[in-house]
């Protein structure tokens, strides 16, 4: 394979912390990373305006692909006012901390090879604790905005999370247990040799999918921010390059959630060995039409039916998925 | 899940915006946009003035040498003075894209030809 | 528990005019609102004292954007009240026909903007995309989109020829596909079944006594509507049924409109058919004698009442409307106490609000805080004590 020579000579040539500084840096770190955010933007941004029969973004770039890229330049440029009541330190490093625990789950998911920038056993629940982390974070950056109406979104993010975590968390250790191994890496790897978990796990993914959406506020679970009701909720304060920042920080989230269905139930970057980059990214804008073609279709919740649903509904689905993984562990 | 069937198919449609100002929508035919006079047959009775219910129409001097100042800004194009003139001097053309960067641009004056030289219809 | 003040408006993403309603809130139940009108009051009732009858038909229309010909059609109704003028049938067919389209085109909108409010952004792009063609429809026959002038003291001004009946033909029945289609997935959308069944409700008797009027009165199960009690235009010659709804909620109001969009296409094709011939206006002075006229139209948001003083002369002595919406606005308040803050922009778009129509002045004595009531002549005196004192 001459991908593999070309590694090995690369690694006897080049010292390996050189090597892991400029993949940290560059691909599939942060800037490989960035790109594939705005990337992902603009095919969502362009899907649920093809459902909706109109253009999406056109004029930017070729068929508008560096519109997101606009979007981001002009929020920097803007002003960015502190409100005078809010809490400063918090108020501030809120998106630069959203950014990080971003950006950091997608290190531990396999891109561009069968195993991760950094993989270790137990690399999963570092996953699910920082995207909790992230909800928390949430709550705190509503609640130092001092407003009212971000103070009513920090609530409801709060009781979303109450909701969607429980089934989430079991269902993404649905194929850990199959695997044996709590390592998305070992997850993917696992998957490249035998069948993928969505076949065996057809549950558990559509559960996983529905989680997916509440944790990333989308339609129809973004009740923290529902724009109709109040106002842009938690996010309603921040604005300039704190909202630069934030809507990055929530991209990447998407390409987080695509990635994680992707990696867990859809064999990641297994099948044809030195393509294997370019089988994520396919994989990836598959998950990713399902999640917009849902956001295209619904209406929006309420909290109370959401908490009801989640507890009736999702909760016993996620345990009955596990159980069953137990009795029938392939 | 019940809009699902047309969001698939919306896949392959063409979308229903148009790209504006690369393609523009056909005016209809009784599409009634700006006025223009043709000064000659005027007579100069007031009655476009009189009727007119944003006062979009002056008229300066009297009779045969009348001249007309319309304010564009004003105007609801409405078409009651091209009903209501007896010699059918006031005419409905099509044009509706009338954004000006100047407000002296919004009045435009009708004077009456002195010789066949100078423009009947000056703008400021 | 302490309650909590929330500002709705004057600015919000979910009103399309400037209206305040500051809510009390406690833990996501609406214990209290107030609302506060005049953000977008315009005067229109003492600009139409300042010009003539025939200029103020195109005052009227600008009342409101959307129910700009029913308001046009409720003055001129007016206005030949009190001239005595007999309008010629075939004006009113086709005051009746535009009136429908009308009707038709506004809750089209109306369906898009609810879904909006219910996040429900697909339904709102396709609701719009296809009100574009009632709108063709009504270029085709007026010349304009919006605010037709196509009413006038007399009758009307422009006629439906017989080349543009195919069209129109072909574009109502698209149209009255789509609101079939729209019907079945209001029905059967679990996201929106849950959002609107049993919010917003306003018991039947509620509706009576705080005086509601259109499509909301008659989703709480009341069938009143101007066209049939008080028949005017057309509408006693052609096929009318009045659409109730017993639910008294959001839902039953979309099934109200999303009905009367397939009434009315059924009368806009009759009325097409049955076309009368002969003229279409009539010749009217220009001083009208004294007297005073009140004159009612079934504007799409409900009832639109127009009363009109006149003294002979060219001008009107007092014009004062009273539009639907603001009928609407107590049964409002009624319907958003025990709401969750969710349930609040839904509950709104629910009842078809046009602010722009529904301005009027309040006095409230600051000291006190008691309302006063003004009588016309009382307004007078104190608005020229007022300029005397500047």
């Amino acid at each position: 394979m001459e991908w593999r020579r070309a590694q090995e000579v690369r690694d006897r040539v080049v010292p390996e912390e050189v090597t892991a500084l400029l993949q940290l840096a560059l691909f599939p770190g942060f800037l490989f990373l960035i790109v594939l955010a705005f990337f992902i933007e603009w095919f969502d941004r362009k899907l649920v305006a093809k459902f909706q029969n109109r253009y999406g973004p056109l004029h930017v770039g070729p068929k508008g692909i560096l519109q997101p890229f606009a979007d981001f330049v002009k929020l920097l440029s803007k002003e960015d006012i502190t409100p005078e009541f809010a809490d400063r330190t918090p108020f501030l490093l809120m998106p630069l901390l959203m950014f990080a625990l971003a950006v950091t789950p997608l290190f531990s998911v396999p891109i561009a090879d069968h195993s991760a920038l950094v993989s270790f056993e137990g690399d999963l629940i570092v996953v699910m604790f920082l995207m909790t982390l992230t909800a928390l974070l949430l709550l705190v950056g509503a609640w130092v905005s001092t407003n009212r109406f971000s103070t009513i979104g920090g609530i409801r993010t709060g009781l979303q999370l109450f909701g969607y975590e429980i089934p989430q968390n079991l269902v993404m250790v649905g194929p850990a247990i199959a695997t044996g191994s709590l390592s998305v890496s070992r997850i993917v790897q696992q998957q490249t040799g035998g069948i993928w978990f969505v076949l065996t796990q057809p549950l558990g993914f559509v559960v996983f999918a529905i989680c997916l959406l509440a944790h990333l506020q989308r339609v129809p679970f973004d009740i923290p921010e529902a724009e109709t009701e109040i106002v842009g909720g938690w996010l309603v304060e921040f604005g300039g390059r704190k909202l630069a920042l934030i809507r990055l920080a929530k991209d990447l989230e998407l390409v987080l959630a695509g990635s994680l269905m992707t990696s867990l139930y859809l064999g990641g970057t297994g099948g044809l060995d030195s393509l294997s980059a370019l089988v994520y990214l396919l994989k990836l804008l598959a998950c990713v039409f399902i999640l917009s073609n849902l956001r295209a279709l619904f209406a929006r919740y309420r909290i109370d039916q959401l908490l009801v649903g989640a507890w009736k509904y999702l909760i016993p689905l996620a345990l009955l998925q596990i159980g069953l993984v137990e009795v029938f562990p392939w | 899940m019940a809009m699902e069937g047309e969001l698939l198919q919306n896949l392959t449609k063409k979308p229903v915006t148009m790209r504006f100002p690369y393609e523009r929508a056909k005016p209809f035919e009784r599409m009634r946009g700006k006025v223009t006079w043709e000064i000659d047959k005027c007579i100069g009775c007031n009655l476009c003035e009189r009727i007119c219910p944003s006062a979009a129409i002056e008229i300066v001097g009297k009779g045969r040498s009348a001249e007309i100042r319309y304010h564009v800004g004003r105007c609801l194009f409405c078409g009651e003075c091209v009903d209501v003139c007896p010699t059918k001097a006031i005419e409905t053309t099509k044009e509706f894209e009338l954004a000006f960067t100047k407000p002296e641009s919004m009045t435009i004056e009708f004077r009456r030809t002195k010789s066949a030289s100078s423009d009947p219809e000056k703008q400021r | 528990m302490s309650t909590i003040t929330i500002p709705f408006g004057p600015q919000h993403p979910a009103l399309e005019e400037p209206i305040n309603f500051i809510f009390e809130v406690e833990e996501e139940k609406v214990v209290n609102v107030t609302p506060r009108l005049g953000y977008i009051h315009r005067g229109i009732e003492k600009l139409a004292e300042n010009r003539t009858y025939l200029q103020n038909v195109y005052l009227a229309e600008r009342i409101c954007g959307i129910c700009s010909f029913a308001h046009a059609a409720c003055y001129s109704q007016a206005v030949e009240g009190l001239l005595g003028t007999e309008v010629p049938e075939k004006a009113r067919f086709i005051r009746t026909i535009i009136g429908e389209m009308e009707r038709v085109q506004n809750h089209y909108l109306w369906l898009g903007l609810t879904a909006k409010e219910m996040g429900f952004e697909t339904l709102f792009m396709y609701a719009w995309r296809d009100r574009e063609k009632m709108l063709e429809i009504l270029e085709l026959i007026s010349g304009k989109r919006v605010n037709y002038g196509v009413n006038t003291i007399g009758g009307v001004r422009c006629d439906i020829s017989s080349e543009m009946l195919e069209e129109i033909k072909d574009k109502l029945h698209q149209l009255e596909e789509r609101a079939e289609y729209y019907k079945s997935v209001c029905t059967k959308d679990q996201t929106v079944l849950k959002r609107t069944v049993d919010v917003g409700i306003l018991a039947p008797r509620d509706a009576l006594e705080l005086c509601a009027v259109g499509p909301t009165l008659r989703a709480s199960g009341v069938a009143r509507d101007v066209r049939s009690d008080y028949p005017y235009a057309a509408y006693g010659e052609v096929p009318l049924r009045v659409v109730t709804y017993k639910g008294c909620d959001v839902f039953s109001r979309i099934l109200v409109r999303i009905d009367e969009i397939l009434v009315s296409t059924g009368i806009v094709e009759y009325a097409l058919e049955n076309l009368p011939s002969g003229p279409i206006r009539v010749r009217v002075p220009r001083a009208v004698p004294e007297g005073e006229a009140v004159s009612l139209v079934e504007a799409p948001r409900g009832e639109d009442l127009h009363y009109l003083k006149s003294d002979g002369s060219e001008k009107p002595v007092r014009l004062k409307v009273r539009a639907p919406t603001l009928a609407n606005l107590l049964p409002l308040c009624k319907m958003l106490v025990d709401v969750n803050i969710a349930d609040i922009p839904v509950v709104i778009a629910g009842i078809d609000p046009c602010i722009a129509c529904a301005e009027r002045v309040m006095m409230i004595d600051a000291e006190s805080r008691k309302r006063k009531m003004w009588s016309g002549e009382e307004l007078r005196r104190y608005a020229i004590e007022w300029y005397q004192k500047r």
